[in-house]
């Protein structure tokens, strides 16, 4: 039976419970009684929301439940996930997932800390550009999804009017219909709207390292490159690392609008990404315990970013 | 007092609207629709009923990813919902919707074009679904180009679409000949299918065994396909078309051809606003493999009740009105919808204002909708991949076909 050992006797206002005794809510005095209340919400969000969908589509996982073919339904243990391992779909998106997510990351920091260490500097307009260079960012998805999908147009696209107007290409390109130029492109729209939180949260870090190292640096002679790399990289890095680990935790999870909008996952599979596939198999295909394996083996994909961020912050927060 | 009035009739209509019948169904904007022509029939429907319409209308795809929760769910939100002809084999069995011969009166759909009851014709003999949007494709040409190319006569084959689109092109009159909806989606499965049937191809038998991968009609049509984009006949930027897009380079005056065009693109190219090639436009039969073979896709979008409906007996009043001769005849004057009554392809009123509709019959005749399989999502997917690697020139069409026949080796055999 369960047993109240939340308090003991004059710790705190709650002297009917007492270590020991069965545990009923009745008994509960006032205060305790209106926190339990006001948490009971939350905790009833948290089970519905979290546990409750994570626990079901675990069991789901397990499962042959294709809606299309109920008579098919049966417990089937570990074969979605065995057979995850040869789908050839499927490991064709583990892989374009990433290449799309380390060369996103990479080209991601490298310009944000060019961009942040430019905007640090001192000259007129800095303010209007910090506030113009977070607009990719605040752009929701979808749209800049659909803006992405105008400017590659083949017929229409504004990159193939710009690139033919500057004696580039001679004619239109259908820049999505090639498997390396779709990739490309979506790792530059993908680029081009999560950069700015780079450049934020660097130039956040820029700002926190103190003027007179930097002046220290000066007088010993130590030129920018020297400056940067001895000075103010190491001062940056963990922040660099934060960026890093977030942007490829999002570049997993929130890239299936972009996808979607602009190529499809095509052509022939070659932007096929994880959530695009996830979404194909339990929403188009209606094979809900296949799909499910699939979100289960890249939720635990996101888990190992995941555990270096929070023992990165962790360590950042420390510091 | 005032304010004591004021509230007997705030609860005096709360109360109706508490006891008004009503309910909600959802289904596509019709492509031709610019006017809200369905929204006014529904407003019609409440007015001769009194039973309010909450009506959702939004793209297909929104539709359809929409409704995919909803029936898995088990849910009741809808009590008409859109059904269309590529679902029928999942949602059938999966049982997500009711048989309709409960409430429809004996006899309902005689005079019915019978293609579009037998697509929503269960295993069992049952109707599931009445059609609303008889989305028959049809062979657009551009005519004036034909004509300044000193081209007689419209294409009966494809090796003929072949050799005048190189003509025209020769001679500068058109960019391409065709544009294909290849872009990796659903759509690039019915232009699939579209190819296979001018080829008079087979893809499964009846028992869901595989035909598309032996049948030598079905290799050439697929051949085909790389064979307009090889030979340069085919805009190269096709991968990267959704049919708007390929509808938009037809209006524009880009190509001279349209093999899988909406019916109501004829109302489109007629409109300067819309179109570039205002007056040049005609309908033709679809070319097929030989002189005398033609073959359209029909895909159908048919009204539903959901197995979780409250309201079913309203939900088929809702669809007797809309189905209705006078109601489809509305639409049809008004947006140029496809009727889905054989009568109204000689109606006066009707052949007055669409006289090429005498060119759709003829080809309607030999209309043929998507495969009905059960697992017919799981082929689209297959088949977007393979067909758009054999577009791109990585694989032959005959290890297309074997490929796709490998990744879909689970479900042969089962339809």
């Amino acid at each position: 039976m369960a047993t109240y050992e939340g308090m003991t006797p004059g710790t705190s206002s709650g002297g009917a419970a007492v270590r020991g005794r069965p545990f009923n809510p009745l008994t509960i005095d006032e205060p305790r009684r209106l926190g339990l209340t006001l948490v009971l919400p939350s905790i009833i969000i948290v089970f519905g929301f979290l546990i409750f969908p994570f626990v079901y589509s675990l069991i789901l996982s397990l499962m042959n439940y294709d809606l299309a073919r109920p008579q098919d339904t049966r417990f089937t243990g570990l074969q979605n996930y065995i057979r995850l391992t040869q789908d050839r779909y499927f490991l064709n998106a583990v892989v374009q997932t990433c290449i799309f997510s380390f060369a996103s990351v990479a080209l991601e920091i490298i310009l944000g800390v060019l961009i942040a260490l430019v905007m640090n500097q001192h000259f007129k307009g800095r303010g209007i550009l910090r506030a113009v260079i977070i607009i990719p960012w605040a752009l929701p998805s979808i749209v800049n999804a659909s803006m992405w999908s105008w400017i590659l147009n083949a017929n229409y696209g504004a990159l193939n009017a710009l690139l033919t107007q500057l004696g580039i290409l001679h004619q239109y390109k259908p820049w999505i219909a090639e498997p390396g130029w779709a990739m490309l492109m979506l790792i530059l729209a993908n680029v081009w709207k999560e950069t700015p939180f780079t450049v934020i949260l660097v130039l956040a870090a820029l700002q926190g390292i103190p003027e007179t190292l930097r002046e220290a640096a000066v007088v010993d002679g130590a030129g920018a490159p020297r400056r940067f790399f001895a000075l103010t990289l190491p001062m940056i890095a963990q922040i660099i690392m934060i960026c890093a680990l977030l942007q490829l935790v999002w570049s997993l999870l929130h890239t299936f609008e972009l996808v979607y909008v602009v190529t499809r996952g095509g052509p022939y599979n070659s932007t096929d990404l994880i959530p695009m596939r996830i979404y194909w198999q339990t929403f188009k295909a209606l094979r809900f315990g296949y799909g499910a394996a699939m979100a289960y083996l890249s939720a635990i994909a996101l888990l190992i970013p995941s555990v270096f961020y929070i023992r990165s912050a962790y360590k950042a927060t420390v510091e | 007092m005032k304010i004591r009035i004021s509230l007997l009739l705030v609860f005096l209509l709360a109360g109706a609207s508490l006891f008004a019948e009503s309910i909600t169904v959802i289904f596509p904007k019709h492509e031709a629709d610019l006017s809200g022509a369905f929204a006014a029939r529904v407003k019609e429907f409440t007015s001769a009923t009194k039973i309010d319409v909450n009506l959702i209308q939004m793209g297909w795809d929104d539709v359809n990813n929409k409704l995919t929760a909803e029936m898995a769910s088990g849910g009741s939100s809808y009590d008409v919902v859109e059904f269309d002809n590529g679902n029928v084999a999942a949602w059938l069995g999966a049982n997500w919707v009711e048989p309709l011969e409960a409430y429809m009166p004996k006899g309902y759909t005689n005079g019915m074009i019978p293609g579009l009851v037998d697509l929503f014709t269960g295993a069992d003999g049952k109707l599931y679904g009445i059609v609303w949007n008889n989305d028959t494709r049809f062979f657009f040409y551009n005519d004036a180009m034909l004509k300044k190319a000193g081209i007689k006569a419209p294409p009966r084959t494809w090796d003929e679409l072949e050799a005048q689109s190189k003509t025209l092109m020769s001679k500068g009159i058109a960019r391409y000949g065709l544009a294909g909806f290849w872009k990796a989606e659903w759509a690039l499965v019915n232009d699939w299918h579209f190819f296979v049937y001018t080829y008079g191809g087979k893809i499964v038998d009846k028992k869901g065994n595989f035909l598309f991968n032996k049948d030598p009609n079905t290799l050439a049509a697929v051949s085909e396909m790389v064979k307009l984009l090889k030979d340069g006949v085919m805009d190269p930027a096709s991968l990267t078309y959704d049919q708007e897009a390929v509808n938009n380079i037809f209006l524009k005056g880009d190509v001279a051809f349209l093999t899988q065009g909406i019916p109501g693109i004829m109302a489109y190219a007629q409109d300067p606003a819309k179109s570039k090639v205002a007056g040049q436009v005609k309908v033709g039969l679809v070319p097929g493999a030989k002189p005398g073979v033609s073959a359209a896709l029909t895909l159908p979008e048919a009204y539903a009740i959901p197995k979780g409906s409250r309201n079913k007996a309203n939900a088929w009043k809702f669809i007797e009105y809309m189905t209705s001769k006078e109601t489809n005849k509305k639409l049809a004057q008004q947006i140029g919808i496809l009727p889905i009554w054989t009568s109204q392809y000689t109606d006066k009123d009707l052949v007055k204002l669409y006289p090429y509709w005498a060119d759709f019959s003829k080809q309607m005749a030999s209309a043929q909708g998507l495969s009905v399989l059960t697992w017919y999502n799981n082929f689209v997917d297959v088949c977007i991949a393979e067909t758009q690697k054999m577009l791109s020139g990585k694989t032959t069409p005959q290890q297309t076909l074997d490929e796709m026949a490998g990744l879909l080796k689970d479900y042969a055999g089962k339809p």
